[in-house]
C-alpha cells in the first residue's frame, strides 16, 4: 500500500514501512465467514422434526423436537424459549415456547404446550402435529434464566399453568448437573388433573432435597387436600417461607402478573429480586385503562406499509398480527413487547402502544414502536 | 425489486448514517441498507426491565466546537439531540497505588497531577503542550488532506510533530517522566485506541487527549441510539430510503465496475456508487467477485491484524451513583501498573486485571429510573480467545469473566453486587453477531502505528471503481473519527 506523501516527513518512517512489508510477506487471510461463525450459537433458523408427542394432561402436550440435520441443537440457558414459525390457514405467524427440557440435553428440545381456548397456534399444534412432522423455529432466546452474577443460589419460582415449562428446565438442570442451588417451586393450577409434570416433579422433589415443589389448586375438588386458591402473599409465605431477597421467578398467563407483583410487593419483596417471563400482552386494546376513551376499538382503519401496499384492519388487532394477516412478516420472537425485533417506524398517523412494549427512550422521540404491542388508532403508514 | 438510486450505503453504523445523510442532503438519491432492525451499529442501546443500556459510547469526543459538532450541525442533527457535558476526563485507580481524577481541562490536569504527585508540574505542562500540538495537527490535517502543498509546508514547520508522531506513547512518556504512576495516569485512554502504551502510537494518544480536553467529553440524553436515530431522521427528512432487516450478500459489478447490490433474500438494487460500512474484510473478500478485487488490496488486508473487541458487563443498579461511590463518569481501574499483565489479559479468558467502568448517572443520560443507575464495565479483548470455547462452555465462561470485572469495580464501589437489578454480559461473540465484523472488532484493524492513515493511503480510494469503504476499518475507530471522516469524504463524493 502506498504511504501518504506526508508520511515521509516523520522520523522513524522507514521502520514503519519495513514492518508493513514484513507483515505483507507473512500475512494470512482473515476469517471472514462471520455468518457461519454466528450460526453455531445463533442460527437464523432451526429446521426441526417432531420426534415424539407426549400427552401431559387433557389440555397439554409436550412436543419433542430434534434437528432435521441430525446435529446437536444450540446450547441454551434454562428458562429461554424458541419462537416457532408456522403457516396456519395461509397466514404466516410465530409463537414463543419455553424449552422445558434440560439444557444438558442437546439432542432434543421439548416444548410443552397448553391449549388456549380460541388460540390459533396452540390448537393447531395440539390438534394436528404428529411425530415426523417438520417445524421451523428461531434459535433459543430470552433473558428469563438464572444469572449467576446476581441471582444467588436460593431461588423461588411461582408458576401458573404452562408457565411451569421454564421451571421444569431449570429444575432438570439443577438435578442433572448437581448444581449447589435450591429451587422452591410454587405451582398454581386450576384443577389437580391440570398439573403438568406432576409425577416427575414429585419424584424429583422426593429424591433431591434442594428441589421443593408445592402444588396450589384454585378450583379443587373434594379429593384435594393440599393448598388451594391463588399464589397470594399468604400462600407463598406459608409454603416458601419469608422470601428474604431470594430471587423469585414468575411465569404464567399474562393476566397473572399484575396480581403476582402486588402479592410480592405486599410481602415487602424488592422488585429487583423478581424476574417475569414476558408472556404476551395482558389486556386486549380496548380494555386497557390508557386506551383513548372516545376511540372505538373495533372500528377499522387503513394500515399502509411504505412502498409495499395497504390494508384495512380493526383497531384492536395488534399491528403485528394485522401485518401477518396481510402477508407482511416482521420478525417477532417474543410477541410480548420485550425483544424489540418487531420494531417499526410510524411514518404517518398514530398508534396506541401497550405498557408491555419496552421501547427505547429515543423510539418515542423518533416515532418507532413495537408492532406486537401497538394498535393503529388512526390510518397509519409504517415502515420496517 | 429493482430501483434506481444514485448511491447505496451498506450498513447504518456511525459512518454509514453519516455518509447516507450527507449524500442524500447533497441531492443524491440514496438507499441505506441495514441487516438489523435498528440504526446505529455499535451506536445503539437495549432495554432490560426498568433500564435502558448504552451499548458503546463511553465519552463522545469532538463536540464543543470540535469537528464532530461541525458535522452534526451541517447534517442538521444537533438540534434533534440533548447533549450532556461531563466535568471530568476520568478517574484512574490502581488499588493501593493511586486514585486520581483528572478534570476535562488542560490546566486542571496539570493541577490534579501536581496535587497527587508533587514536583512534576513543569514536566506535565510540557507534555500536555506536546499533546496539544500533535493532537491538533492530527485533527486539522484530516480536514484538508486534499491540499497536499499546504499540508507539507505546514508539517515542515512542526518539528516536534515530525519527531514524536510515529513513536510509541510509552517512549514519549518515558522521556518526560520518571514516575510510572504519572505515565499510567496519562496513558489511561489507551483503551480508546486498543493498544497498550508500548504499541499505542503517540499521535493517537495526543489526538484522543486533545479531543476530550479541547472539546470536552460529552454524553447524549437517550444515549448513542438517540444520535443514530437523529442521523437517520435527517436522512429520511431529506427524502432518503432506508431498508432494515436487509443483509447485503453481494456487491454487483459489471466489467469490474459497481452496478448495485444483492441482498441475501435475492432482492437487487441498482446504483453506480456503493458505500460500504461493513468491515473491509467482509466487503472485499465476501461481497465481491474475486476477479474484480486488485491483488494489492488483498495483500494489504493480509498485512493487517484484526483489531480488539471487548467484553462488557451492563448493570442496572438499584442505588444512586453517589451511594455506589461513583464520583466520575469514566473510571479506569487496573490491578497493577505492569503493562504486560494487561496486554496478556487481552488474549486470555482468565480474571481481568483491567476495566473501564462507565457510570451514566453521574451526569444522567436518562436511562436509569429515579434513584437507580446504569453502569457498563468494559475490558479490551481479542475475539479469538473466545473462539477456543466449546459452545456449551460459553455461558459459564462469560459469567466467570464478568465476575472478575465486578471484583475490580468493587474496589471503588463496595457493595455494588448487592444492588444489581439487571445484568447482561456481551463478549466479542456478541459484538460479532451485532456488527457482523470478524473477531467482533470494534475499531476495525489493530490500531498500532502501521494502521495509521499515513501508511494506508488507499483505504479511502475506490480500489474497485464505484465502491467506497467508510467505517472504523478505513479510518480510526470511535464516534468522532467515523462520523467526521464519512461526512467529509461523502462531501467530496458529491463533487464527482
Ligand atoms: C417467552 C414465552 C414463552 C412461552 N412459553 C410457553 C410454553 O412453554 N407453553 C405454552 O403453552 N405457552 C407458552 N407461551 C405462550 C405461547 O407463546 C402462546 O402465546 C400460547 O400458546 C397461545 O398462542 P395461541 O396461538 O394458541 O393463541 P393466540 O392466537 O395468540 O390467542 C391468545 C388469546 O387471545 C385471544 N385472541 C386472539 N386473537 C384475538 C383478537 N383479535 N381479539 C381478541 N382476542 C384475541 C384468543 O382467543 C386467545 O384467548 C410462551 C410465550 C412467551 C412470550
Ligand atoms: C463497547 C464499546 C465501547 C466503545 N466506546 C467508545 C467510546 O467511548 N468513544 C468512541 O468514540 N467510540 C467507542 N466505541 C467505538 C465506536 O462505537 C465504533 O468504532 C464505531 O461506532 C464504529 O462505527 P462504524 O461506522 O465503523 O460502524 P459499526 O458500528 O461497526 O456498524 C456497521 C454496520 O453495518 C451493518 N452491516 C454490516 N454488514 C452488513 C451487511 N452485509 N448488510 C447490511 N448491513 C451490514 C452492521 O449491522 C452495522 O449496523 C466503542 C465500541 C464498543 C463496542
Ligand atoms: S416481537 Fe418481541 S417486541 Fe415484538
Amino acid at each position: 500500500m502506498p504511504a501518504h506523501p506526508l508520511a515521509r516527513f516523520f522520523d522513524h518512517v522507514d521502520d514503519v514501512t519495513a514492518e508493513i512489508a514484513r507483515r505483507e510477506a507473512g500475512g494470512v487471510a482473515h476469517p471472514a465467514a462471520v455468518d457461519d461463525e454466528i450460526a453455531v450459537c445463533h442460527p437464523k433458523q432451526l429446521d426441526l422434526v417432531v420426534d415424539e408427542v407426549i400427552t401431559e394432561t387433557a389440555t397439554t402436550k409436550t412436543f419433542r423436537l430434534r434437528r432435521a440435520t441430525g446435529e446437536l441443537l444450540p446450547p441454551f440457558q434454562a428458562g429461554q424459549y424458541i419462537s416457532l414459525r408456522l403457516q396456519i390457514d395461509g397466514v404466516r405467524t410465530s409463537r414463543a415456547f419455553s424449552v422445558s427440557s434440560s439444557p444438558t440435553e442437546r439432542r432434543h428440545y421439548d416444548l410443552t404446550v397448553r391449549r388456549v381456548p380460541g388460540g390459533c397456534v396452540s390448537n393447531h399444534l395440539l390438534d394436528t402435529i404428529t411425530p415426523g412432522d417438520r417445524l421451523v423455529s428461531s434459535g433459543p432466546i430470552g433473558t428469563f434464566h438464572h444469572n449467576p452474577l446476581f441471582h444467588g443460589e436460593d431461588l423461588v419460582f411461582l408458576a401458573g399453568g404452562s408457565g411451569v415449562a421454564p421451571a421444569m428446565s431449570m429444575i432438570r438442570e439443577v438435578v442433572n448437573r448437581g448444581l449447589p442451588r435450591t429451587l422452591h417451586l410454587v405451582y398454581g393450577s386450576r384443577r389437580a388433573d391440570d398439573i403438568i409434570f406432576r409425577a416427575e416433579l414429585d419424584q424429583i422433589a422426593r429424591g433431591n432435597p434442594e428441589i421443593i415443589v408445592d402444588h396450589v389448586i384454585s378450583e379443587p375438588d373434594a379429593d384435594w387436600s393440599g393448598p388451594t386458591g391463588f399464589l397470594s402473599a399468604a400462600v407463598v409465605e406459608r409454603l416458601a417461607g419469608p422470601l428474604r431477597g431470594r430471587m423469585t421467578y414468575v411465569c404464567g398467563p399474562p393476566a397473572m402478573y399484575a396480581y403476582q407483583l402486588r402479592q410480592l410487593d405486599r410481602m415487602g419483596h424488592p422488585r429487583r429480586r423478581v424476574r417475569l417471563e414476558a408472556n404476551g400482552i395482558a389486556l386486549p386494546a380496548g380494555e386497557d385503562r390508557d386506551w383513548p376513551a372516545e376511540v372505538d376499538p373495533t372500528a377499522e382503519v387503513t394500515v399502509a406499509v411504505r412502498g409495499r401496499g395497504a390494508f384495512r384492519t380493526p383497531r384492536n388487532r395488534p399491528l403485528l398480527d394485522a401485518l401477518e394477516d396481510n402477508g407482511f412478516q416482521p420478525e417477532a420472537p417474543c410477541r410480548s413487547g420485550e425483544c424489540s425485533m418487531c420494531r417499526v417506524r410510524v411514518v404517518r398517523g398514530s398508534v396506541f402502544t401497550a405498557a408491555e412494549a419496552r421501547l427505547r427512550m429515543s423510539d418515542r422521540d423518533f416515532g418507532f414502536t413495537h408492532s406486537c404491542a401497538a394498535y393503529p388508532v388512526t390510518d397509519v403508514e409504517v415502515d420496517f | 425489486m429493482s430501483d434506481d438510486y444514485d448511491a447505496i450505503v451498506i450498513g447504518a453504523g456511525n459512518a454509514g448514517l453519516s455518509s447516507a445523510a450527507t449524500l442524500q442532503r447533497g441531492g443524491r438519491r440514496t438507499l441505506l441498507l441495514e441487516r438489523h432492525n435498528i440504526p446505529g451499529g455499535a451506536a445503539t442501546s437495549f432495554v432490560r426491565g426498568r433500564f435502558e443500556f448504552e451499548v458503546s459510547l463511553h465519552q463522545l469526543g469532538g463536540m464543543g466546537n470540535g469537528p464532530l459538532r461541525q458535522v452534526l450541525d451541517q447534517l442538521d442533527v444537533t438540534r434533534r439531540l440533548k447533549f450532556v457535558e461531563e466535568r471530568d476526563l476520568y478517574r484512574t485507580v490502581v488499588p493501593g497505588v493511586l486514585d486520581i481524577t483528572l478534570p476535562a481541562e488542560w490546566q486542571g490536569v496539570a493541577d490534579a497531577i501536581e496535587d497527587s504527585f508533587p514536583g512534576n508540574r513543569a514536566r506535565v505542562e510540557s507534555f500536555l503542550e506536546l499533546c496539544h500540538e500533535v493532537g491538533n495537527w492530527q485533527l486539522a490535517v484530516r480536514a484538508s488532506l486534499h491540499q497536499p502543498q499546504e499540508q507539507a509546508a505546514w508539517l515542515r514547520g512542526l518539528p516536534r510533530v515530525r519527531r514524536n508522531g510515529l513513536r510509541p506513547a510509552k517512549e514519549v512518556l518515558d522521556e518526560y517522566f520518571d514516575d510510572d504512576r504519572i505515565k499510567h495516569v496519562l496513558a489511561s485512554y489507551w483503551s480508546y485506541n486498543g493498544q497498550p502504551p508500548s504499541t499505542l502510537p503517540f499521535m493517537d494518544l495526543a489526538r484522543i487527549l486533545t479531543l476530550y480536553l479541547e472539546y470536552k467529553p460529552y454524553h447524549l440524553h437517550g444515549g448513542s441510539q438517540a444520535m443514530s436515530s437523529a442521523m437517520l431522521d435527517s436522512f429520511l427528512e431529506a427524502g432518503g430510503d432506508v431498508r432494515f432487516n436487509s443483509n447485503v450478500a453481494e456487491i454487483r459489478t459489471r466489467q469490474g465496475t459497481v452496478v448495485g447490490v444483492r441482498l441475501d433474500n435475492g432482492d437487487e438494487y441498482d446504483a453506480r456508487m456503493v458505500v460500504s460500512n461493513a468491515s473491509a474484510v467482509t466487503t472485499y473478500t465476501r461481497m465481491l467477485d474475486p476477479t474484480v478485487v486488485p491483488d494489492s488490496v488483498l495483500r494489504d488486508l493480509r498485512s493487517r491484524r484484526l483489531g480488539i473487541s471487548g467484553t462488557i458487563t451492563y448493570l442496572g443498579l438499584d442505588a444512586t451513583a453517589r451511594e455506589l461511590g461513583f464520583t466520575a463518569g469514566t473510571n479506569m481501574i487496573t490491578s497493577e501498573l505492569a503493562e504486560n499483565t494487561v496486554r496478556d489479559s487481552m488474549f486470555s479468558l482468565g480474571p481481568t486485571p483491567y476495566v473501564v467502568a462507565s457510570c451514566y448517572d453521574v451526569n444522567p443520560i436518562g436511562f436509569a429510573p429515579p434513584r437507580a443507575s446504569h453502569v457498563a464495565i468494559f475490558s479490551v479483548q481479542y475475539g479469538r480467545v473466545w473462539d477456543t470455547l466449546a459452545p456449551e462452555d460459553y455461558a459459564r465462561a462469560k459469567y466467570a469473566y464478568a465476575q472478575s470485572q465486578l471484583d475490580l469495580v468493587e474496589v471503588i464501589s463496595p457493595g455494588l453486587r448487592d444492588v444489581i437489578e439487571e445484568a447482561e454480559v456481551a463478549t466479542p461473540h456478541t459484538l460479532r453477531r451485532y456488527l457482523g465484523h470478524p473477531g467482533g472488532a470494534i475499531y476495525g484493524f489493530d490500531q498500532d502505528i502501521t494502521d495509521s492513515w499515513l501508511f494506508r493511503d488507499a483505504d479511502l480510494k475506490p480500489n474497485v471503481p464505484g465502491l467506497f469503504l467508510l467505517s472504523a476499518w478505513t479510518t480510526a475507530g470511535g464516534y468522532n473519527p467515523t462520523i467526521v471522516t464519512a461526512a467529509r469524504f461523502s462531501q467530496r463524493l458529491l463533487q464527482l
